[in-house]
């Protein structure tokens, strides 16, 4: 079929394209797998709540004395940790829901704290404004908070029990006043 | 009757494993009729294929809402060609389209070879029946089109081709509807070109992997792939093509590629079939680059899968992503098999692939085409690394960086030039060596042309630099390819004494191959020329407009009138009507409208006010209104040249033909009889 | 007529297809001079989109904050910098040159530098190989001397005409 083949002759040592070629295909095949593999959203379920430090807006600080609040600063209290964005509809649902029952639980050591995510100032205060919110809220800078957080979007909320244990798992999408009740009672000191 | 389809689906997946059993005991135990058998399996395959796809375009259009797909892809009021279109206009839809046209082509392929290459037949017949296979099984374990909706005896709705115990079936009233970007001309065509591209890469990579098994790996199979490989590079380049013309007219931001995700994927298996149908050329002339040939054809099929599975498994984030699905995985085990399994035959017959000639000179087209090359396979390289990268370093670093059009024009902009450069340069160098002598008569002609357009392009009014090197560029290609023609023609004029035309068009029939080539570079330089207007010399502006207002951008004055609702099948139809004026001389009207679908009101769809022209389009995107159009946001782009682009769509359509058109002339029949198959003939 | 287009205005307003605030914007930046700065930035929570081009919520609320702040006289560098520190490198729609995201900027030099290094590597063994006779193919004599581009043409077009024959 093929005059013009040279006849095979046999090399020992394999050639070094082949090995480059075999290690870029262990490569690509290694990254396929890690990216498949890598852990999309830690669960963040009944484990220990990573920290953060938030810069609390200027008027919106919830009558915390300090300009940035952090969660070691709570101990002691149940915290809900509630993300949100100005832009987002489903956020605009449990609003008022948030506002009332923090008004309602303030005083039982419940803390209700906002990050507010990938937003911007004028919006966000006008939103904060809107919906009369006053327990602290602040922007998530570099979204660092959200990305400690995982979150794949807003509205997501934690509920932190006062030893700093996140309870149950985050709640994706708006928050009814009866379930809000509920996982309110599970963090309560 | 709908649920045939699946059965179809469940039995195509049985007969292509039984194909790949058979034809493979066949070639082994030397049994023509498992061989045969395995052949047929292709046609039944492809048939009850085609059954299932029949149905599920039956199901669509019928609005058999029962049907997962059909619920959540379609509405009843959709247009007939929006629900037959919606077959790719979802994942499990679009895989078995993939595969049907997979099967079109598996069918065709066997068919039109079934006087050739008897010894290969059932290992090029058990790759592509592997391939078909991998896809049905993506469609019976994965991505089922045909599941149905269930409420279980708990009320949830499931979905799945069976009903559990207890549940009833749901039949709702309405769909949800097509997603709105899908409901344009160009993004019905635009999958079309796409994936007859991709999956037709299969037909040359199953070539390369019988003549790797079979160890026959003279020109042949090079030659018999050739035309198999043009035909699906052009589907590929058409789909690519019609996907900017959909993202110019449809998206609204005046341009026509971001470097997303899912464009990356559809160009990175274009760069190196590129590089793989020149780089053949060199094997079938010159008996070299023998591997080469084998990795540039292993690496297009593969991107081919790659680009897919970045893009339908949810790792990479784009536009046009697919939902995160079990479709990920399987696709990734594939792809790691399939090359691992290459590999592993390329080295084993490493020993075969030696070189038959070596290279004369420096100076020669051999060694451009090899630039060539590597330039293109360079140029994947940064794009699939930059496509990928987000990826990576939301792996490493944990946090996700995003890398857009500029990145990649800063990366492989200047790639871009130096690959127009070689274009012009290596048809101009002769094979083996280019005498010195050689080298300035045909280098001469297209380095005046690339300096003469500098002070034609100041005297223009330019100042661009990047502007002043593209056309530069631009000139010295088109001098080199005017100047071939010339020679060309002068030559058979002088030998035949036949007249200008009659001898251009002789040129052109005898040597489709080379002079069509020629009519694809010319092509490249339109695009280009429109990418460059486009890049570097686009004007815009944004103005609020009250009706009577008008907005001033380059020479043109656009004034608004009214704002009108119009009501179409399944949406309502914002038209802004603007009168428009090149320096004070009326030109007529420029309607830019805001499509809002029923079902996706919340995704208000962008249809541009275009008046393309020779020189400059201009382009008219309507932002936004308020108060039933007392004042409306205009956003306005001039856009040099872009025509030119879609004119170099067209005449790339033109040179391929031209390149792969069937000759039966006497000069090859009697070739064919004479020289036996292995040897080199000189075009 | 009149209504449905009422109805569908007040759709395109509560999803942010308005322009936003026009009051505001009466006195300030034309929107000229806000897209000259939103052209260098991205939309961080789409991909590839850039901000001028986004009809998001989110995009035009970040637009009004370019409005605002050219407003109070920040050049584009400042406020460019405030979106970096607001989102991160995400608005930048490229990674910075620094740290792991180097590699993206360095990937494609070293891989420019691999492909031409092995290409100069292969032309320059293949020549030196070259001791060894050039197997004599049809087209084998390609004498230097020779002006071997046109000669190409002229055999090939009386191969044509001595087969028309």
């Amino acid at each position: 079929m093929t005059p013009n083949d040279p006849t095979p002759t046999p090399t020992r040592r394999p050639p070094v394209f082949a090995i480059v070629l075999g290690i870029g295909v262990l490569f690509i095949g290694g990254l396929l797998a890690m990216m498949l593999i890598k852990p999309p959203q830690k669960a963040l379920c009944d484990e220990p709540a990573p920290d953060l430090a938030l810069t609390l807006f200027d008027d919106y600080n919830g009558g915390w004395s300090s300009e940035t609040l952090t969660l070691a600063d709570l101990r002691g209290q149940g915290v809900v940790l509630n993300f949100w964005a100005s832009w987002c509809k489903p956020c605009e649902e449990e609003a008022a829901a948030l506002e009332a029952a923090w008004r309602k639980y303030k005083d039982q050591g419940i803390v209700f704290v906002g990050v507010d995510y990938l937003d911007q100032d004028p919006a966000a205060k006008r939103y904060l404004e809107k919906f009369d919110i006053s327990y602290p809220n602040g922007p998530d800078l570099a979204s660092k908070i959200s990305k400690r957080y995982t979150i794949r979007g807003v509205p997501e909320t934690f509920f932190i029990n006062p030893q700093g244990e996140i309870v149950g798992c985050r709640k994706i999408g708006p928050l009814g006043a009866n379930e809000l009740a509920q996982r309110i009672a599970e963090i309560m000191p | 009757m709908t649920d045939l389809g699946f059965i179809a689906l469940v039995l195509a997946f049985v007969i292509s494993l039984y194909g790949i059993a058979v034809s493979l005991i066949g070639a082994r135990r030397n049994l023509p009729e498992l061989v045969a058998s395995g052949r047929n399996a292709i046609y039944v395959v492809s048939g009850l294929v085609a059954i299932a796809a029949l149905l599920m375009w039956r199901a669509l259009l019928t609005s058999e809402f029962q049907l997962e797909f059909v619920y959540s892809h379609t509405e009843r009021n959709l247009p007939t060609l929006y629900k037959f279109s919606a077959l790719w206009g979802g994942q499990a839809g679009s895989l078995l389209f993939w595969t049907l046209l997979a099967c079109i082509l598996a069918t065709s392929a066997t068919w039109f070879f079934r006087q050739q290459q008897p010894s290969q037949k059932p290992y090029i017949n058990s790759v592509l029946l592997l391939y078909i296979g991998f896809f049905l099984s993506l469609l019976l374990f994965a991505e089922n089109p045909f599941s149905r909706l269930w409420r279980s005896a708990t009320g949830e709705v499931i979905t799945g081709v069976f009903p559990p115990t207890g549940a009833t079936a749901i039949v709702p009233s309405d769909g949800q509807g097509l997603n709105p970007q899908l409901q344009n001309y160009w993004m019905v065509l635009h999958p079309i070109g796409l994936y007859l591209g991709f999956v037709g890469m299969t037909v040359p990579f199953a070539f390369a992997v019988a003549a790797l098994i079979t160890g026959q790996l003279g020109n042949a199979w090079i030659k018999m792939i050739r035309k198999w490989t043009l035909v699906p590079w052009l589907f590929l380049s058409i789909g690519i093509l019609l996907g900017s013309q959909w993202a110019y007219i449809e998206l609204g931001w005046g341009g026509y590629w971001a470097w997303d995700p899912v464009e990356n994927a559809s160009f990175l298996p274009w760069l190196t079939g590129t590089a793989f149908i020149h780089s053949i050329m060199i094997q079938e002339r010159r008996g070299m680059l023998k591997v080469w040939n084998m990795v540039l054809i292993w690496l297009t099929w593969e991107l081919t899968l790659i680009g897919t599975f970045l893009t339908r498994s949810g790792v990479v984030q784009s536009v046009h992503s697919f939902a995160l699905s079990a479709v990920g995985p399987m696709f990734a085990a594939f792809i790691i098999a399939t090359m691992l399994g290459f590999l592993a035959l390329l080295i084993w017959r490493l020993p075969l692939l030696k070189s038959e000639n070596q290279l004369d000179a420096v100076l020669s087209r051999e060694t451009s085409f090899l630039t060539q090359n590597v330039v293109f396979v360079v140029i994947m390289a940064a794009t699939f690394l930059g496509t990928i990268f987000p990826s990576i370093s939301e792996l490493v670093m944990g946090d996700k960086v995003s890398l857009n059009a500029p990145y990649f024009n800063r990366v492989n902009g200047p790639i871009f030039l130096a690959l127009l450069v070689l274009m012009g340069a290596a048809p101009l160098l002769a094979w083996r060596r280019s005498a010195p002598e050689t080298l300035r008569k045909n280098f001469l002609a297209p380095i005046i042309a690339a300096l003469v357009s500098v002070p034609l392009l100041f005297a223009l009014g330019n100042r661009s630099v990047a502007g002043f090197v593209g056309i530069a560029a631009l000139f010295f290609v088109f001098a080199g390819i005017v100047q071939e023609y010339v020679r060309g023609v002068r030559a058979r004029r002088q030998a035949t004494h036949e007249t200008l035309p009659v001898a251009l068009a002789n040129l052109v029939r005898r040597n489709g191959r080379r002079y069509g080539g020629y009519i694809v570079h010319v092509s490249i330089l339109l695009i280009a020329l429109g990418i460059i207007g486009n890049e570097f010399y686009q004007s815009e502006g944004q103005a609020n407009l009250a009706p009577g207002e008008s907005v001033t951008v380059a020479n043109y004055t656009l004034t608004y009138r009214t704002l009108d609702a119009v009501r179409g099948p399944n949406y309502t139809e914002f038209r802004a009507v603007m009168d428009v004026a090149r320096n004070g001389r009326p030109l007529g009207q420029i309607i830019p409208t805001k499509n809002v679908y029923n079902k996706n009101s919340e995704q208000p769809m962008t249809e541009v006010g275009l008046r393309p022209g020779p020189i400059e389009d201009v382009y008219v995107v309507l932002a936004g209104f308020d108060n039933m159009g007392a004042t409306a946001s205009f956003k306005v782009y001039v856009n040099p040249l872009m025509s030119w682009m879609w004119a170099g769509s067209l005449l790339l359509i033109v040179g391929v033909l031209v390149s792969a058109w069937p000759r039966r002339s006497p000069a090859t029949a009697e070739a064919a009889r004479r020289v036996p198959s292995g040897a080199q003939p000189i075009a | 007529m009149r209504s449905r287009l009422l109805l569908h205005v007040v759709i395109l307003a509560v999803f942010g297809l308005l322009m936003t605030t026009s009051a505001a914007l009466a006195q300030t930046p034309t929107p000229n001079e806000i897209n000259d700065v939103a052209r260098e930035l991205w939309c961080p929570l789409c991909n590839g989109v850039r901000l001028d081009n986004c009809d998001l919520q989110a995009c035009i609320q970040m637009r009004e904050v370019i409005s605002e702040k050219l407003t109070e006289g920040e050049s584009k560098g400042q406020i460019k910098a405030y979106f970096v520190a607001q989102y991160g490198d995400v608005v930048l729609g490229q990674p910075s040159g620094e740290g792991f995201n180097l590699i993206a900027w360095v990937f494609p030099i070293l891989a420019a530098v691999i492909g031409l290094g092995w290409l100069a590597y292969l032309v320059l063994t293949w020549r030196k190989r070259q001791v060894a006779p050039v197997s004599a193919g049809p087209d084998a004599p390609a004498d230097a001397t020779q002006p071997a581009a046109d000669d190409d043409y002229l055999r090939r077009v009386e191969r044509d005409l001595k087969q028309r024959d």
